[in-house]
């Protein structure tokens, strides 16, 4: 047995050990960059670090991402000036853009389609909107050089809280425990994967078993009930921070948002460019294979809208 | 709690060290322990189904005792019977009930009589039953043929009834195989477990790697299969055939090495039928513990291959039916049955049958020769053929899916429904193909090399492989846990 038990050990440390070099070798893991808090209470990442992101067990999708001066994944660097023409896209992980090659955003293929405009990513995952409100109240003088913002509005998500705190649970992350962690490339794939939420799933599992006979269930809100304290922290995050109507313009999904919320919008004049417009014209897919993010074509789609929404300010302003 | 399920590895890792350092003492604590974690691994997906083995088992061992010891022909018989009729009645209940009262009310409507039927149940089908049945009803049929003296020790033959690595699908066990061991005390012997835990490695690979990856190209292709062209339903089915081997048989692998780690030897049920040179080979080696329990318990009892030959080709077609019948209650069932008795009977009646028993693919050489590629091809043609009518969810799409194959003969080239690289699955299945062929005589050992670091490499292999074909998303489950 003892012989058994040992040979077993040794076998599968050996096999491991072999593993973790072959997804060091293949390169089958994404590279976490660094988080940061900044000076003024910001969460981006650490500025000027490159690294791959990876999706899929077989390295699908392989794309490079370059974290610039300001700390966002951009091919340049954030400059605003008075003179030249610059629009901002502030989001989450969409404007982020890691499961596309740096170079290859949406900021360029916009910059593309327009001539002589420079577009500054601002895009960090898990950005909402008090996130997002706080990052250009604090960079104001920066964002107030940039003629247009557009920000990127999830109502399930990005509305969740009504004042802006740092998350706690994302600058865990950047413990010693979860980097040394994460420097073992085989967890990291494991936990990509969907392995390791198999062990993670089996423990809450259990935890919940135990749970559910001592606790009583709490009911669940209404909708109704959540979209209005939805749309009671969009206000208080607007009352906070000084909100341009003309220069700020909210992107969003009128399908995956209440006619609740739309209405509310229009009753008080926010700007906003509906996407699902554009991605209802096309029937190719426009979100990557594995996971949610958008893909090529859904950027492209993106691109497209924000130009033409530019193309029309710009029109309407020379107008007036 | 499958197979490839943390529950039972984790139940397995400790029900593998109670049994061997708490219940070594004696074969009686032994045979309490399995009877008591097989109950606890069969209750683990509705505890209601341990009602059904329970009383299986008693009838059962009441009947072996009883036609022991009457040496009358006919209350012998009439025990026999006696199994027999529970056995099926409890299979006919609960898996072909619903199927007759269907089939019986189509029938009338065909003929003109419509009627509301409100006879059908909504009854679960109980995991393995359709095995532990048949694994019961052996045991009766071996004592009534004087070929085996029964046990009067019940918690032994429950310990057989039920031993969880082969309960829910197979292999089906002779008692004249399993209850010996059973009744012995098993030591640990270092070597057997090391057998075990290779197949065990040897089984979760073809269930993950092989059967899963290919699982939702599969369902995709027999789901939408009136939108492709010929070339994606050849391919669709061609996959299968490799899903469904590496489903079931990976099953089987896992179940005879977790039998080895308690000191259990399980027959085969799996001897590489892709290389089979004809369709008689074929069923030689697959799912070999359910053909050789209708070969001795129905085929032989009928006359077999002893009478004239053409009371031997009906032998052959009522084999072939009540085989597909027992996989399930549709009728593609029956006609993948009936289609492997149209092609089984020219090999029989050309005396062809049993040329390839004891020999395999390539037995003398390293590759095979060129008729023998031909027949292999040809053979993994017929059986992938047949299983239009496995997979297919009605005999009306098993048509259709043929149908569509005739008159759209076309090609096209298939995307991955999840958008995954094809070109990886076919690499896949081209060296799987490759590495059967290479441990093709000897199936109870997959990493048969005689260098350590070759075998290292290979696990290390086989680990990654299972590694970048997981998938999280798809269904886990057995092909066979539905029979």
């Amino acid at each position: 047995m003892k012989k058994l038990f040992f040979k077993s050990i040794i076998y599968l440390v050996g096999i491991f050990v072999v593993i973790e070099l072959l997804i060091h070798i293949l390169h089958l893991t994404k590279d976490y960059p660094v988080r940061i808090i900044d000076e003024y209470g910001v969460e981006k990442w650490k500025p000027n670090q490159t690294g791959y992101s990876v999706t899929g067990n077989r390295r699908q999708n392989f794309s490079k991402f370059r974290i610039n001066n300001s700390g966002y994944n951009s091919y340049r660097e954030f400059l605003p000036t008075k003179t030249k023409f610059e629009i901002a896209l502030v989001g989450d992980s969409f404007i982020e853009g890691f499961h596309q090659d740096f170079d290859n955003s949406i900021g360029k293929k916009i910059e593309k389609k327009l001539e002589n405009v420079s577009v500054y990513e601002y895009g960090y995952a898990g950005y909402d909107l008090a996130d997002q409100l706080h990052l250009i109240h604090k960079y104001k003088e920066e964002f107030d050089l940039i003629d247009y913002v557009f920000i990127d509005l999830k109502f399930e998500t990005d509305l969740v809280r009504k004042k802006y705190e740092v998350v706690k649970s994302r600058m865990k992350l950047e413990s010693p425990l979860y980097k040394n962690i994460r420097k073992i490339k085989l967890l990291v794939f494991m936990q990509n994967i969907g392995v390791i939420d198999i062990g993670k799933k089996f423990v809450s599992n259990l935890m919940s078993f135990k749970i559910n006979k001592s606790i009583k269930r709490e009911e669940k809100p209404t909708k109704a009930k959540v979209n209005k304290s939805r749309i009671n922290n969009f206000d208080q995050l607007i009352s906070t921070y000084s909100f341009n109507k003309k220069r700020f313009i909210f992107i969003l999904e009128k399908d995956k948002t209440p006619q609740v919320f739309i209405n509310h919008l229009d009753k008080n004049n926010y700007r906003y460019l509906d996407l699902s417009k554009g991605f209802d014209k096309s029937d190719l897919p426009k979100t990557l294979i594995y996971d949610k993010h958008w893909n090529n074509h859904g950027r492209d789609l993106v691109s497209n809208q924000i130009s033409f929404m530019i193309k029309l300010l710009n029109k309407n302003n020379r107008g007036q | 709690m499958i197979f490839n399920s943390l529950e039972f590895f984790i139940f397995l890792s400790l029900v593998f060290l109670f049994y061997r350092f708490v219940c070594k003492r004696t074969v009686k604590k032994q045979n309490v322990f399995i009877l008591f974690s097989s109950y606890l691994f069969y209750g683990w997906w509705d505890w209601r189904f341990l009602s059904l083995i329970i009383l299986s088992t008693i009838i059962d061992f009441i009947v072996g005792i009883k036609i022991d010891s009457n040496n009358k022909k006919n209350t012998r018989k009439i025990w026999l019977w006696v199994s027999v009729i529970f056995n099926v009645s409890l299979l006919g209940f609960f898996k072909y009930y619903n199927f007759f009262v269907d089939s019986w009310v189509d029938m009338l409507s065909v003929l003109g009589y419509t009627i509301k039927s409100s006879w059908t149940l909504k009854v679960i089908l109980p995991v393995g039953i359709s095995f532990y049945t048949f694994q019961t009803m052996s045991y009766s049929f071996d004592i009534y043929y004087k070929k085996l003296k029964p046990t009067k020790d019940f918690l032994s033959f429950a310990a057989f009834v039920s031993f969880f690595p082969q309960l829910v699908a197979g292999p089906i066990e002779r008692a004249s195989n399993l209850l010996s061991q059973i009744n012995s005390k098993r030591k640990f012997k270092y070597k057997q477990s090391v057998e075990g835990l290779k197949l065990i490695f040897w089984g979760l690979f073809k269930k993950v790697v092989i059967a899963d990856a290919l699982a939702p190209i599969v369902d995709d292709v027999f789901t939408n299969y009136s939108t492709y062209p010929a070339s994606t339903l050849i391919l669709g089915v061609t996959l299968f055939s490799f899903q469904v081997y590496g489903d079931f048989s990976g099953y089987s692998d896992i179940a005879i090495g977790t039998a080895k780690l308690f000191g259990i030897e399980l027959m085969s049920n799996f001897r590489f039928p892709n290389f089979s040179r004809n369709v008689a080979e074929y069923w030689q080696r697959w799912h070999v513990s359910l053909s050789t329990w209708f070969r001795h318990y129905l085929y032989i009892p009928l006359g077999g291959s002893r009478v004239s030959k053409i009371k031997s080709v009906r032998n052959i077609i009522i084999i072939f039916l009540v085989s597909g019948f027992w996989h399930g209650a549709n009728w593609t069932f029956i006609f993948w049955g009936a289609f492997h008795a149209l092609v089984f009977i020219p090999v029989f009646l050309m005396g062809r049958n049993t040329i390839y028993k004891n020999s395999v693919v390539g037995q003398d050489s390293y590759f095979p020769s060129f008729i023998e590629i031909v027949q292999v091809l040809l053979t993994f043609s017929i059986i992938t053929f047949s299983r239009i009518f496995f997979r297919s969810e009605s005999i009306t799409d098993a048509f259709g899916f043929i149908n569509r194959i005739i008159t759209n003969f076309s090609y096209a080239s298939y995307k991955h429904p999840m958008g995954y690289r094809m070109v990886d699955y076919y690499i896949l299945v081209i060296l799987f193909v490759l590495y059967e062929y290479r441990i093709r005589k000897d199936e109870r050992n997959p990493f048969k090399f005689k260098s350590k670091l070759v075998r290292f490499l290979m696990y290390t292999i086989v680990m990654f492989l299972m590694l970048l074909f997981y998938d999280s998303h798809i269904d886990r489950s057995f092909i066979y846990f539905q029979f």
